[in-house]
């Protein structure tokens, strides 16, 4: 769950889904699969409701888009480990629940606050996102849109690829 | 520099003499609270002797764990958590309470959440500590940091104010407002911040609503909740104080990202339909159908206190529970389940024909009794997305403790106010 690989300093890829307003993340594999860490298992239930071809169709270095706080509810992890696994690298938000925000940050994935961002993309669209600066470039709409840089901490945490390797780096006896 | 008193809390925590919104800064909490959960403490647990090579903690007092949740089922799976967790907390020497109730409401019992205190758990309903003038923060995963280094890093949050008047009107609570609340800011209204209680309103409410509103912060998105201590917070903290503690409060001209008047005489009773509690899914119950249901559930760290189950009770007392509905009541500790007992109140709901059952969190996580396909329930509980108490193909409609005896008794989702008055 903690040992992905770092991001780049900045992640191109294409749009891979846009979700709306108040996501709950539990529904990108479904509410019945929220327990499954299994890496085939996850694969089987990914955006089924959304695309059933989704999971062929994602390159490493996809992102997803939402809207207004995204994930929440009352998130769970594996909806997130299933997209990581398919390579999405980053998800940009127009905000975030900070339920969600925390929990993933704390696996090291690079949450972009950009606002304005569903009014700019289209499914599929490039683009490149240089997740320190929150700056989230859109060559189709000739758009580059800023967020707010994540903190020194929270930069420290995704360089490690995750909390649990900076603490371990830093704390480990 | 006027401060808010969460303002105030986290620079003391910091070490700082006073921090500002969007800071990031390392702090240590007074307490670093868990309950035993499978795929949280075992873990943690592992993760601080195994891979952190953690054999003692230097402030063994700063660590709290309750047992709380699967408590009901007695096989192996449950012996067997809880034996890791007595264990651990035996090697360490951290302090354990077992099967006293809910973590969240036992910390106040005990003396744990004194005003001015910080404390951080995985689980972000120990936000109810703020009725007491206590900064309660759930940080998810991030506890590891805490209980690893002794101090976790923050965003010091800005504060959304809210300035409560007039009081409650009958039948209507803490519950009502907070889903008033979201009804009229959104789920995200709060986003990333505190929410403050304060006014005559504020003032006129008991502790255990405090708790129970400050309990629910998350579903405004506020981290937390919290009340500056007033006399009767101080009382209740002097009745249970483990040490002295030094009370904090917003100064008059602290500044606030936002304010916001509520009257509480003029919010009625709430419902939550089946997902979330998002704004779209609030609904005064005047405005839905009758909706008849099969469950019915008073508690969880939202509800179950002393005076939700005498609203319950006063509700009850000469009525029965629809014959097509079961009643169950787990009061939120055992000191609230003594209480109760002693006022005659759980011998009225047993009368009405209700089940009063152990306190724990086992009901509201679809652990104890879960809900069957096809069910529908009407819930304190905090929760009431798909699958959370049972069934996936099970519902779950959330409302106030009077509105649940309500609806237990006539069958269907009903307006408490209807109940009293025949």
């Amino acid at each position: 769950m903690s040992g992905y690989p770092p991001p780049p300093d900045v992640i191109r890829g294409r749009v891979a889904w846009i979700f709306g307003d108040d996501f709950d993340v539990d529904l990108i594999i479904g509410v019945e699969n929220i327990k499954y860490y299994d890496a085939d298992v996850l694969r089987g239930v990914t955006m089924q409701a959304y695309d059933p071809d989704f999971v062929d169709k994602v390159e490493p270095g996809d992102v997803i888009v939402g809207g207004r706080n995204f994930g929440y509810g009352h998130p769970h992890y594996p909806p997130l480990v299933a997209l990581r696994n398919l390579g999405v690298a980053a998800v940009i938000a127009e905000s975030f629940s900070p339920g969600f925000w925390r929990g993933e940050t704390y696996n090291g994935m690079p949450l972009i606050t950009a606002p304005g961002i569903t009014d700019h993309v289209r499914r599929w669209d490039p683009v490149e996102v240089d997740w320190r600066k929150a700056r989230v470039t859109l060559p189709n709409a000739g758009t580059t849109l800023e967020g707010t840089p994540p903190s020194e901490r929270v930069t420290k945490i995704i360089e490690a690829g995750g909390s649990l390797r900076l603490l371990l780096a830093e704390h480990r006896r | 520099m006027p401060q808010t008193i969460t303002e105030k809390i986290l620079a003391r925590a910091g070490g700082v003499d006073s921090v500002r919104p969007g800071q990031n800064l390392p702090f240590r909490p007074d307490h670093m609270v868990a309950y035993d959960f499978p795929g949280y403490t075992d873990v943690m647990f592992r993760q601080m002797h195994e891979d952190f090579g953690i054999t003692e903690l230097a402030e063994p007092e700063r660590y709290l764990v309750f047992i709380d949740h699967m408590l009901t089922k007695g096989d192996e799976k449950e012996r067997d958590i809880h034996k890791v967790t007595r264990e651990w907390c035996d090697f360490y020497g951290v302090t354990l309470h077992e099967a006293e109730g809910i973590g969240h409401q036992v910390a106040a019992e005990l003396g744990y959440a004194t005003p001015g205190r910080f404390l951080i758990h995985f689980d972000g309903h120990v936000s109810g500590l703020g009725a007491f003038g206590a900064l309660g923060w759930g940080v998810r995963r991030d506890l590891l940091e805490a209980w690893v280094s002794g101090q976790i890093y923050l965003d010091v949050p800005a504060t959304v104010r809210f300035d409560l008047t007039g009081e409650f009107g009958p039948g209507v609570d803490n519950r009502d407002l907070v889903h008033a609340i979201i009804g009229r800011l959104g789920a995200d209204g709060c986003a990333h911040q505190v929410m403050e209680f304060g006014g005559p309103g504020a003032e006129a409410m008991s502790i255990d609503r405090r708790q129970g509103l400050c309990g629910m912060a998350m579903f405004t998105g506020a981290v937390s909740a919290i009340f500056n201590p007033d006399g009767r917070a101080l009382d209740y903290a002097d009745a249970v104080a483990r040490s002295p503690y030094e009370p904090v409060a917003s100064d008059p001209d602290a500044e606030y990202s936002s304010r916001h008047t509520f009257d509480l005489s003029t919010i009625e009773p709430q419902v939550v339909l089946p997902g979330s509690a998002r704004s779209a899914n609030t609904h005064g119950v005047s405005e839905l159908d009758r909706t008849e249901v099969t469950k019915a559930f008073i508690g969880s760290c939202a509800s179950g206190r002393i005076e939700d189950i005498r609203d319950a009770a006063a509700l009850l007392d000469g009525q029965k529970v629809s014959a097509g509905v079961e009643l169950n009541v787990v009061p939120t500790s055992a000191e609230i389940h003594r209480q109760a007992e002693r006022e005659g109140l759980l011998d009225v709901l047993r009368t009405a024909g209700a089940n009063i059952h152990t306190s724990s969190c086992d009901f509201c996580f679809g652990y104890q009794k879960p809900l069957q396909p096809g069910e529908k329930c009407i819930s304190t509980g905090v929760l009431n997305i798909s699958g959370r108490m049972g069934s996936t193909a099970s519902e779950i409609y959330m409302g106030s403790a009077s509105t649940v005896a309500a609806s237990a008794i006539t069958g269907k989702i009903t307006d408490p106010r209807e109940v009293m008055n025949r």
